[in-house]
């Protein structure tokens, strides 16, 4: 029963700041720098265009990579979700040997992605790769290209997206309640009519937005149909780059990216349903904690064994390879032939022989851990208001606030550049063009639809009866939410944080056209190091870029998981992080419904950490 | 208690970084805005810093009196980034694109006319002959390789056009398709100058565009992240287009022994240019900048060092002979710059759209 | 009055959850909103703990209007039926988070959370423990202490023991009953247990569709239920064909609407002659007899009615099901609507 009159809205002083911090961060940011540029693409000299449609429309391989993109997305919708699920259920369901071992091997997408992963996984599987030389030997009618398309970018982005499953999944599995699997056993379900009929509906509500969130990865898939498409499977992304580019082309690249932003609305549209009404389910009075199952069945516990772990060498085998060849010359990586005389140090020496090595590393450790905190910070404001508040308004800015998921990131960038170079009254008549504030600004930007909608699911999944609770006693707004609400969303919010410092450690994108001169990001610093004619170690350079970043982003991933964890086993609390779910059925309410998409996601996995 | 000192200093950390970046802010900002300020450190714009460039450039400066930082981007990005901060310039100098790119700069008045004192020493024909906006610093050919250690000499097609023309080179040859980068696109305009007609698509007959849905449809397209000599090592491709300043260092690197094909018609070239950005506080030291890194002395020294073919008549000597043999050997492709500059965006556009594989 | 209801109208969008609501709470009253689930009583408790604004008339409380005063300023304490303990803080936290609030000093604020905790028996060891720590009961206890270290003149408690099994539930009661007493405190209950209702209510007011439709005592609402649903809703009832009420129309002399429902409690069924009062006698049959220690339920076919009778156990010999019984029925307790 949400009180949703607009008097009650604002009559609340914080909902009111924030409202109008927001409206003018929306005005400011995000609605005048894109309509500017997006006017000016499309009705050059005051009349609308229609030449990008023409064109689009007329181009058989645009329109092939588009479908390709949608194919994508489409194909990726399901594969990952079967190997996510899988292992999120090796991993914290079913009773496997050394499945932390498993975790680990798995997590490794946590850490890297991108060119690397895509490289990493070419040079295994692909034309020149070991496995591939391997086999050749043995049999030699195998086409050397039997890695490549549709096929191979599908297995590599599915191995490679399946971060979410691990970290948003794995939290839902451990909040169902544990009576409701052995009533089942009780009355003589089999393992897998148990995880059919009980364990995978209770997880459907995440699973549904998981794959929202793979579906947009599909779409814009950039470097894994580049590396592996091949001519047969190219992707929409690539193009929309190279457009938004070229100023005579962005209308192009605009359009193609509306496109993709079209299907990102419904899709939007479709998760606030399910996150509104649609499936509920009930806390249970005193949930049990889960068991780990024993599969029963000796063969098909050995089968799932053998997959389990060939997974966790397909996962774990890039990231070896990575750091191997970190360690390897160039020419050795490149023409395939390893032997003992090709391990070198110098590629590490070219990387801290560079002058002033270390300080693109602090400018992108500053910019990311700042950018992901002020957007975690301010989208806790924002995600409660709107889960509070429900009317026209707040749902105009929380479509607003998803243009960065729309528009490619280097027109949000252009926009920005192109707006603020000129005195603007919108930010006190500052010109931000050249100030080191507007990257920070562009960071902030792109990191909040991921934020706001994790949040606020996780806003959702508290039950309402606390904030009256506190209400009542007398605790104001902030108070409730600095003392009531956010500590029981910090879990969901450290994870956040860690995912956006993460993403934003090696940006480029963004930077290319924002950085200050001075304070040189990472993400430059690398392209910098492994561009140019005469550059031959360009990807023996990346490698040694990625394992450092690898160790950064481990670390990151450690500082909120692996302390978590410790901290809360301390307490004596239940298994990992602090989970407030789990406090919560203590006292649960069992007519009380909970929006289930939404409760999933409030609290993240906790991860055997690493260690004690 | 964990949770609230973790809050308290994430919030602290926030406050304070933001203090720090915005004082930077203000203090840069102050720096760019106020036409004043013409002191402090020259701010260079470059694509042509990799490989060590970068570095030199601002140790010899240094040892000239100059104080420098050389901010290094990709050729197109670069040239976006600085027509985008047009208004409130953050770069006051930019050296290192071609023709083309500095053909966009001008016409959106990103860069400004300076004639620097070396001005008689280098063919003005190969900068900006009309206005003096620009002025030309190094040249490049852009040609096409093979290994002669795999394909001899008499293998090889003279002209271009036989790559997809005759079946034997079906696939052998890699074509880049990332045509949003500088040499893809000097290769398009290569294809495309001599088809130039004003009754054609884009100002190009339709036999131009079968030439250049001919040279993608039977190429090899490029692989992101591997080398055109690793591929040509491995025998995935024989041939492959790269800036003549590639070739030295690659023919160590892989054992190879480069050969180039030399149409009739001759090589697209690019001149990299060097120019004032409009509106710079500094333009003093930008002067003296552009004189010093454009004179005989400075070209011939870096020449000597990066293997580059300078166009300052007085550093050629300086030059490595290999190098000077391999450009002199090599006919100019009359291409018209300002032309191409109007048209590349539209022709990269069509060739993405319908011809790239 | 403490308490009052002025015409309060509460609307959802398009529904209207309360037409139109008059009440009145007196001080020290332990009052009771009774029905079944989505009657309107929970609603009617958020609207006087201010969590929902009615869209029409006004509430007072102790004799001023607070219709738009904020929950904290109401001057109530509430324990909720999820208890809404915050499940990142410590049970001791957790009492004093109002104290907090408001600011009180930390000797203060401890004397009063040990004073409470004594008063609802909840040890030190208990009060440093979290609060997923602690079992359904323990639990209920801190929601109400957190409610009344504050002291509010009004405690507003909504299903408090549902969650808890039926052992505890009635024991809790008691307890909960003689710590109003104690305190004296102005106690609005909701449930939707007529039992529970039954005991521990000074009063109640009986729930359907958002309308009261009875207010009194509880053996007033017992006895001389106002209207077919209260009767029914309250304790159990025998419901009276048409046939059976023609046979008692026939034997006694009191006038009796033919077209009426009519009922009758289970305890005014007698199976022996009773010693005073009017009956009548009808002949029927034994169907069943449950058997529960200090007397037995009965399910007797009689005249086209299965009348349920409830028999104090003792004395005579337990009839046995197919026995012939008469059954003894006062006319005047019938109840017809």
């Amino acid at each position: 029963m949400r009180n949703s009159s607009w008097r009650a809205m604002l009559r609340s002083p914080l909902v009111v700041i924030v409202l109008v911090v927001l409206v003018w961060f929306v005005a400011t940011f995000l609605v005048l720098p894109n309509a500017n540029l997006l006017i000016s693409t499309f009705f050059p000299e005051g009349k609308i265009s229609v030449r990008a449609l023409e064109k689009l429309v007329s181009s058989e391989r645009a329109l092939k990579s588009l479908w390709h993109s949608f194919a994508l997305a489409a194909t990726l919708a399901v594969t990952v979700n079967v190997v996510g699920i899988f292992i999120v259920l090796v991993t914290d369901y079913f009773k496997i040997r050394g499945s932390r071992v498993l975790w680990l091997g798995y997590a490794t997408t946590l850490i890297y992605g991108g060119i690397v992963l895509a490289a990493g996984y070419n040079f295994i599987y692909g034309k020149n790769g070991f496995i591939t030389n391997a086999a050749l030997k043995v049999f030699p009618d195998i086409d050397p290209n039997w890695f490549s398309g549709y096929f191979a970018v599908v297995v590599v982005m599915t191995l490679a997206t399946t971060t979410n499953h691990m970290l948003f999944l794995g939290s839902s599995l451990a909040k169902i309640d544990y009576q409701t699997i052995e009533a089942a056993r009780n009355m003589g379900a089999s393992t897998w009519r148990i995880l059919w009929r009980i364990v995978l509906p209770a997880l459907r509500p995440m699973i549904f937005a998981v794959t929202v969130l793979t579906f947009l990865t599909g779409l814009g898939a950039l470097t894994a149909p580049l590396v592996l498409g091949g001519t047969d499977f190219q992707t929409i992304a690539p193009m929309i780059l190279t457009f938004s580019k070229s100023s005579g082309s962005r209308d192009l690249a605009a359009l193609l990216a509306i496109i993709l932003g079209l299907a990102t609305i419904v899709l939007l549209a479709m998760m606030n349903r399910v996150e509104k009404s649609g499936t509920y389910f009930s806390v249970a009075k005193v949930a049990t904690p889960l068991q780990k199952q024993r599969i029963r069945n000796p063969l098909a516990n050995a089968l799932v064994h053998v997959a389990a772990y060939v997974l966790f060498v397909v996962y774990a085998l890039p990231v070896l390879l990575i750091v191997l060849f970190s360690f390897l010359e160039s020419t050795a990586i490149s023409t395939g032939t390893i032997t003992w005389d090709a391990f070198t140090l110098a590629n590490y020496a070219t990387v801290f022989g560079t002058p002033a090595v270390l300080k693109p590393f602090v400018v992108s450790v500053v910019y990311s851990a700042l950018a992901s905190l002020i957007v975690v910070l301010g989208m806790l404001f924002v995600a409660r208001v709107f889960q509070k508040h429900r009317n026209p308004v707040t749902a105009l800015l929380e479509y607003l606030l998803h243009i960065p998921w729309i528009l490619p990131t280097i027109l949000i960038a252009l926009a920005l550049v192109m707006t603020f170079d000129r005195p603007n009254p919108l930010i006190g008549g500052q010109v931000l063009t050249g100030t080191t504030l507007l990257l920070l600004v562009a960071y902030v930007i792109i990191k909040i639809p991921f934020t706001l909608r994790l949040l606020k699911a996780a806003f959702a999944s508290v039950p309402e009866s606390l904030e009256d609770a506190a209400r009542i006693l007398g605790a104001g707004p902030l108070f409730t939410l600095r003392t009531v609400l956010v500590p029981l969303v910090l879990p969901t919010a450290a994870a956040i944080t860690a995912l956006n410092f993460n993403s934003l450690l090696d940006d480029y994108d963004t930077a290319v056209f924002l950085y200050h001169p001075l304070y040189e990001p990472l993400g430059l610093a690398i392209r910098a190091s492994t561009e140019g004619e005469n550059n031959l170690d360009a990807m023996s350079i990346t490698f040694v870029y990625t394992v450092l970043l690898m160790i950064i982003m481990g670390f990151t991933m450690w500082l909120v998981y692996g302390r978590g964890g410790a901290s809360s086993r301390r307490r004596g609390s239940r298994r990992g992080t602090p989970r407030a779910g789990a406090g919560l059925a203590g006292s649960g309410a069992p007519a009380a419904p909970v929006p289930a998409a939404a409760a999933a996601v409030v609290t993240v996995s906790p991860v055997p950490a690493p260690g004690p | 208690m964990h949770k609230r000192t973790f809050t308290t200093a994430s919030v602290a950390t926030i406050i304070l970084s933001t203090m720090v970046l915005a004082s930077c802010a203000s203090a840069e900002s102050g720096g760019s805005e106020g036409g004043g300020d013409a002191g402090g450190t020259l701010i260079v714009y470059t694509n042509s810093n990799s490989d060590g460039r970068g570095e030199w450039v601002t140790a010899q400066a240094k040892e000239a009196g100059l104080d420098i930082e050389i901010v290094g981007l990709g050729g197109a990005d670069l040239a976006n980034r600085i027509v985008a901060e047009k208004n409130n310039p953050v770069g006051d100098v930019v050296f290192g694109l071609n023709n083309m790119f500095f053909e966009t700069l001008k016409s959106e008045e990103a860069v400004t006319a300076y004639e620097p004192a070396w001005s008689a020493e280098v063919d003005q024909e190969s900068g900006d002959p009309e206005d003096g906006v620009f002025w030309p610093l190094v040249e490049q050919a852009i040609v096409t390789v093979y290994d002669t250690n795999k394909t001899p000499e008499a293998d090889a097609p003279t002209e271009l056009a036989d790559l997809w023309e005759d079946s034997a080179y079906d696939g052998r040859y890699e074509v880049n398709t990332a045509l949003g980068q500088a040499t893809p696109q000097l290769v398009l305009a290569g294809l495309l100058a001599p088809y130039l007609d004003e009754d054609g698509d884009l100002g190009v007959s339709d036999e131009g565009w079968e030439q250049v849905e001919g040279y993608f449809a039977h190429g090899s397209p490029a692989e992101e992240g591997t080398d055109l000599y690793a591929r040509m090592t491995r025998g995935d491709v024989d041939f492959g287009v790269l800036p003549s300043s590639g070739i030295t260092s690659r023919d160590a690197e892989y054992g190879t022994k480069t050969g180039v094909i030399s149409p009739a018609d001759g090589v697209p070239y690019v001149t990299e240019q060097i120019a004032v950005i409009a509106g710079t506080p500094r333009q003093d030291a930008a002067e003296e900048f552009i004189d010093w890194f454009g004179s005989a002395e400075t070209q011939g020294a870096f020449a000597a060092e990066f293997a580059s073919y300078p166009v300052n008549e007085g550093a050629r000597a300086e030059a490595l002979p290999e190098v000077v043999e391999l450009i002199e050997s090599l006919p100019k492709q009359d291409i018209d710059y300002a032309l191409t500059r109007e048209n590349i965006g539209a022709w990269v556009e069509k060739t993405e759209l319908e011809y790239l594989p | 009055m403490m308490i009052r209801f002025d015409d309060i109208e509460v609307t959802f969008g398009d529904h209207i959850a309360i037409p139109k609501l008059n009440l009145e709470v007196g001080q020290g009253e332990f009052f009771t909103l009774l029905g079944p689930s989505g009657c309107g009583k929970t609603t009617a408790l958020r609207t006087l703990a201010g969590f929902i604004e009615p869209s029409a008339g006004e509430i007072y409380i102790d004799g001023k209007a607070a219709t738009t005063l904020p929950s904290e300023k109401r001057s109530v304490g509430m324990v909720f039926q999820n208890y809404a303990l915050f499940p990142s803080m410590s049970v001791r936290e957790n009492i004093a988070f109002g104290l907090k609030v408001r600011k009180t000093g930390r000797s203060e604020t401890d004397r009063l959370v040990d004073e409470i905790a004594a008063q609802v028996e909840l040890t030190q060891e208990q009060l440093a423990k979290n609060v997923s720590e602690l079992s359904g009961g323990q639990q209920q206890r801190v929601a109400i202490a957190r409610a009344l270290v504050l002291k509010p003149r009004i405690l507003l408690l909504d299903e408090p023991l549902s969650n808890l099994d039926a052992k505890l539930r009635v024991q809790l009661r008691e307890q909960l009953k003689n710590l109003q007493r104690e305190l004296g405190i102005t106690t609005v209950y909701v449930t939707h247990d007529q039992e529970e209702a039954l005991t521990m209510s000074d009063r109640i007011a009986v729930f359907n569709h958002g309308v009261v439709e009875q207010v009194g005592t509880p053996e007033h609402i017992y006895n001389r239920s106002a209207t077919e649903f209260v009767a029914t809703f309250v304790g159990a009832m025998n419901r009276l064909t048409s046939e059976f009420m023609q046979q008692i129309r026939h034997a006694g002399g009191i006038t009796l609407a033919a077209d009426k429902s009519s009922y009758l409690r289970l305890e005014k069924v007698a199976l022996a002659e009773p010693a005073h009062g009017a009956s009548v006698r009808l002949d029927g049959v034994i169907a069943d007899r449950v058997y529960q220690g200090s007397h037995s339920t009965y399910t007797i076919d009689s005249h086209g009615s299965r009348i349920r009778a409830l028999v104090p156990e003792g004395g005579a010999q337990p009839l046995v099901a197919g026995a012939a019984a008469t059954l003894y029925i006062d006319p005047t307790a019938i109840l017809q609507y």
